[in-house]
């Protein structure tokens, strides 16, 4: 098991959870209730997949982020 | 006699306050409030009324930048002279200047707070600066 603070970008809110071997990134979404979001280590570092196991991404008691998916220009500019 | 005996006193305060703790094992612990507030707050960006300045952090310096959030609830990204690695990035076609080398930076998919726009432009410059 780890730890895991989940700070919730938009309005600072931490969010704590434990999760076990294999929770992926949609499943700590989904539980917390935070559809439409994103998690990542941080601005500097790639979102975590939904299917991509977090557990394995991330040390016990690490801190990361979660935000609303956005795209700079992609259905105009691309 | 080698060592003769000239009297005792009392040993400075902060030594006796080192052999108290020794004795009293370890004090308990002081439980620390976390701050819990946005992204944007907490990156030093400041609101007055509905337009946020700041800049935007990275590994590879700061970019200062203002937002502006409508009534709508559309926000609007604004990066101020972008360097060259900006400009040469695959995006750049999405920054409208908007001048005094102002730029707008188009969001084509909107994010649904100003942090996670400012996380997604820092995202982006970083990209810029490593591709």
């Amino acid at each position: 098991m780890k730890k895991l603070s989940v700070v919730v970008a938009g309005t600072g809110q931490i969010r704590d959870v434990e999760i076990q071997p294999g929770t992926t990134a949609g499943d700590i979404l989904h539980q917390l209730n935070l559809t439409d979001y994103l998690l990542s280590k941080g601005p500097n570092e790639p979102f975590f997949a939904a299917a991509e196991s977090a557990y394995d991404k991330v040390k016990d008691g690490e801190k990361i982020f979660a935000s609303t998916k956005a795209e700079v220009g992609v259905t105009v500019c691309a | 006699m080698r060592v003769k005996p000239l009297g005792t006193r009392t040993a400075p305060a902060s030594i006796r306050d080192l052999f108290s703790r020794v004795r009293r094992g370890q004090t308990p612990a002081i439980s620390v409030q976390r701050r819990q507030i946005p992204y944007w707050q907490e990156h030093g960006w400041t609101l007055e009324g509905t337009v946020y300045t700041g800049t935007y952090q990275t590994p590879h310096g700061s970019f200062q930048g203002w937002i502006e959030q409508e009534r709508s609830g559309h926000i609007n990204f604004f990066l101020y002279n972008p360097s060259l690695e900006i400009r040469r990035h695959s995006h750049w076609t999405c920054f409208q200047h908007r001048g005094s080398d102002w730029y707008l930076v188009h969001m084509g998919q909107q994010p649904k707070d100003v942090s996670s726009g400012i996380i997604t432009i820092e995202r982006l410059i970083t990209e810029a600066y490593e591709s």
